[in-house]
């Protein structure tokens, strides 16, 4: 594919947008990644200096596999952001947690985001619901928050008037949700709900000593995020299970959102064990660290995001997340987790907690994410093998 | 059983590690006579003996085995009961842990019999032990403290870091950029003597001082007879820090076939931060009368420093002036003598308590 698009302008991005939503084979994702991988080298210094680094250029890319991935750090280092674009329309930011500091992902416009943020709707199958439920703060609440954009997004599609942002000041209101989720149950509508895990964690503390709320068959619950040095720790099988009796729905209704706020596209997956589907415009590879190369079929390695709506930083992200790779794709398996132990040697993460003389705790306490609107913030969506909550309290 | 035997005993055994001179230096220096324990010894005409903490509770770190047995031999030597709280089931723990388990089964049997070890830590004994000794973060420091008897003697091992100092980096010999090498790949960099940043005065030709340090890591990574494992986590680290200092225009020397041994960093940034570990060196420039600023958020816990080239006195106070609680040269940074203050602290002479007979009236 010679066809150049031009990402400065809405008419050049709808063009890439419909190639995105169009059929997309092998042979096409990588042309496509070819075309943007030249766009972004040309026009994002960092990334550059990465391929410099790595020895692949545009006029050497022989695949899209060899586009070397920026680390998701980077974001809290540099500002990403492909030059010409103009003043940024959006800015969602990342985790502060092991640095300090927040990653920041520059958007010239949401169009993309947006677009594929509904496109990807098809599962969990949010269209056909009558009710949704949503246990974020609303764009408005916190517009830094890519996750509550990309609610938001699903709330103008579907339909405001049926959709409801649950977090207001940092809390949700437990009785009245009950309340209207037993209403909408009573009445044979089927409903969703769809937040932080975190969030549903507070919901199935709440209701406790409640009986099973019982959502009609055709609604869902989507979880999304892991969380890191809180004090509840949760598995994913048990969060499940615990959600799949308090809601009175099976395990694969119980979906799973992987996405972060340097990306503009998801994988979404449902039940305890599932695997994670890409949409057509992007790829995950479970590539070895030491070598850069994919694992084999059964072995562990690190995630790694190709992203072709991801236009205005760079398409090609190395996380810090472990995945089993399987026939069909990747099975995740939460973060990384810090097992080398540093004992007395002091590590970053020891800087940021400021447990040292004179420096006071510069990672925001509180029980919920600013990501997820509250003054924390959080890195990405993705599930943890230990879902970690802060128990005695019901704000979120 | 005496001093003097344990510490023969000790030292048949590990003569590297423990040579029977330095230990009995240790007890001199430490408790004024190497006989204090077993009998009256006279101190300013005054007749005094040394008692030694019938119970001592070890509790090791994950990262590094020799701390965990050092410290098990000052007991020893005492004459105390040890009980020692292994590391504990992460990854990188179990490798330590055989190491301390095996260091144990190497003693001869009646040191072993004043050995008992804990897979997790045994609250009783912990509360029972006249002494704790312990290695680890600061929070695992002061959970331990809140759960202690005022009476109990504790010393802390808490975070700490180390560095190295070149001098004159344009003049830097192949034996003191090997010195570095050494001190950089000893241990995998995991203790807290291991430097996380070598830093050079602002006038520093960097590339130059990194070629030579670059050619010194890889003959010293090579001369490694056993090389330190890179599981995935720790290949994602290193991997991961490279590639940030590449994107952001950092200069990084690498091995040549690219391998996970080692890696050199330059950061224009003084200001300290800590490394990843693992063979992974910040240089950092630095002007003198700068590094009070850039070292502000480690002030206190600057354990060794490590010297390679001329010391001016200015430097020395600055670095005393945070907290520095060792200086050495270059490639000694990892072997202290047994006679040092670790973290500043007399290791016996804190864990004994003294008796005093005077003359009769």
């Amino acid at each position: 594919m010679s066809v150049s698009f031009d990402f400065n302008t809405p008419t050049g991005r709808r063009a890439w947008l419909r190639e995105l939503l169009a059929p997309m084979d092998e042979a096409k994702f990588n042309a496509l990644a070819r075309i943007l991988f030249a766009w972004q080298y040309a026009r994002v210094p960092a990334f550059a200096r990465l391929c410099a680094a790595h020895g692949v250029s545009p006029k050497n890319l022989r695949s899209w596999q060899d586009i070397p991935a920026l680390p998701q750090q980077v974001f809290k280092l540099e500002k990403l952001y492909a030059r010409g674009l103009g003043q940024p329309a959006a800015i969602y930011e990342t985790s502060g947690t092991t640095t300090g500091q927040p990653g920041r992902q520059f958007l010239a416009s949401t169009d993309l985001y947006r677009a594929v943020a509904l496109a990807n709707t098809a599962r969990p199958p949010v269209a056909p619901l009558t009710f949704m439920h949503i246990l974020t703060p609303s764009p408005q609440d916190a517009p830094n928050s890519s996750l509550s954009a990309m609610f938001g997004f699903w709330t103008q599609e579907f339909g405001a008037a049926r959709t409801r942002f649950w977090v207001k000041n940092n809390s949700i209101d437990f009785a009245a949700l009950r309340t209207l989720l037993e209403t909408q149950s009573r009445r044979g509508h089927a409903v969703g709900l769809a937040g932080t895990a975190f969030s549903f964690v507070h919901l199935i503390d709440a209701w406790a000593d409640r009986p099973p709320l019982r959502l009609k068959r055709g609604g869902w619950l989507l979880e999304t995020g892991g969380f890191k040095g809180r004090s509840r720790e949760v598995s994913k099988a048990e969060l499940y299970a615990q959600l799949a009796h308090t809601f009175s729905v099976r395990d694969v209704d119980i979906y799973n959102e992987y996405g972060m706020s340097e990306l503009s596209s998801q994988a979404y997956t449902h039940g305890t064990n599932g695997n994670h589907a890409l949409p057509p415009w992007a790829r995950v590879r479970v590539v070895d660290p030491a070598t850069g190369r994919d694992v084999r079929t059964g072995q562990k390695g690190l995630v790694r995001w190709y992203d072709l709506a991801n236009v205005d930083s760079v398409m090609a992200l190395q996380t810090l997340d472990l995945a089993e790779k399987t026939h069909t794709g990747f099975h995740l398996l939460g973060r990384l987790p810090r097992t080398e132990p540093r004992g007395c040697s002091l590590s970053a993460e020891d800087l940021v907690d400021g447990s040292l003389e004179g420096r006071a705790p510069a990672r925001p306490q509180g029980p919920i994410d600013k990501r997820h609107g509250r003054v924390g913030r959080h890195a990405c969506r993705r599930p943890s093998k230990k879902t970690v909550v802060r128990r005695s309290t019901a704000t979120v | 059983m005496t001093t003097r035997q344990r510490i023969d005993l000790l030292a048949r055994a590990y003569p590297r590690l423990f040579p029977r001179a330095e230990l009995l230096r240790l007890v001199r220096e430490q408790l004024g006579h190497v006989d204090a324990l077993d009998r009256w010894i006279l101190r300013n005409g005054r007749r005094v003996r040394a008692h030694a903490p019938e119970s001592i509770y070890h509790i090791c770190a994950g990262n590094l085995a020799v701390s965990a047995q050092t410290s098990l031999a000052h007991g020893l030597v005492l004459g105390a009961r040890n009980i020692v709280k292994l590391p504990g089931e992460r990854d990188g723990d179990a490798a330590t842990r055989r190491e301390i388990v095996s260091f144990i089964r190497g003693l001869p049997a009646a040191l072993r019999a004043l050995i008992q070890t804990d897979r997790v830590l045994d609250e009783t004994a912990l509360r029972r032990a006249q002494a704790v000794i312990a290695f680890g973060s600061d929070t695992t420091m002061a959970g331990l403290r809140a759960q202690l008897r005022f009476d109990q003697k504790f010393i802390a091992h808490g975070h700490a870091v180390s560095l190295l100092w070149i001098s004159e980096p344009d003049k830097l010999t192949p034996r003191q950029a090997r010195a570095c090498a050494i001190d950089v790949l000893t241990y995998d960099q995991l203790g807290c003597l291991s430097p996380q940043a070598i830093y050079v005065p602002a006038a520093t030709n960097i590339a130059a001082l990194g070629e030579k340090l670059a050619r010194a890591l890889e003959a010293q990574w090579r001369a490694l007879k056993q090389k330190p494992a890179r599981s995935l986590s720790v290949a994602a680290r290193i991997a991961e820090v490279r590639d940030v200092a590449f994107a952001r225009g950092q200069p990084v020397w690498l091995p040549p076939s690219r391998h996970l041994g080692w890696t050199i960093i330059h950061d224009a940034d003084p200001t300290f931060a800590p490394s990843p570990l693992h063979g992974v060196i910040i240089l950092r420039k630095c002007a003198e009368a700068k590094l009070n600023q850039a070292l502000r958020s480690v002030r206190g816990r600057i354990s060794t420093v490590g010297l390679a080239g001329h010391w001016s006195s200015r430097l020395e106070n600055t670095f005393l002036s945070l907290g520095v609680s060792r200086f050495c040269p270059a490639g000694r940074m990892q072997f202290p003598p047994l006679t040092w203050h670790h973290d500043g602290h007399q290791t016996l002479a804190e864990l004994v308590t003294w008796i005093d007979a005077e003359g009769r009236a």
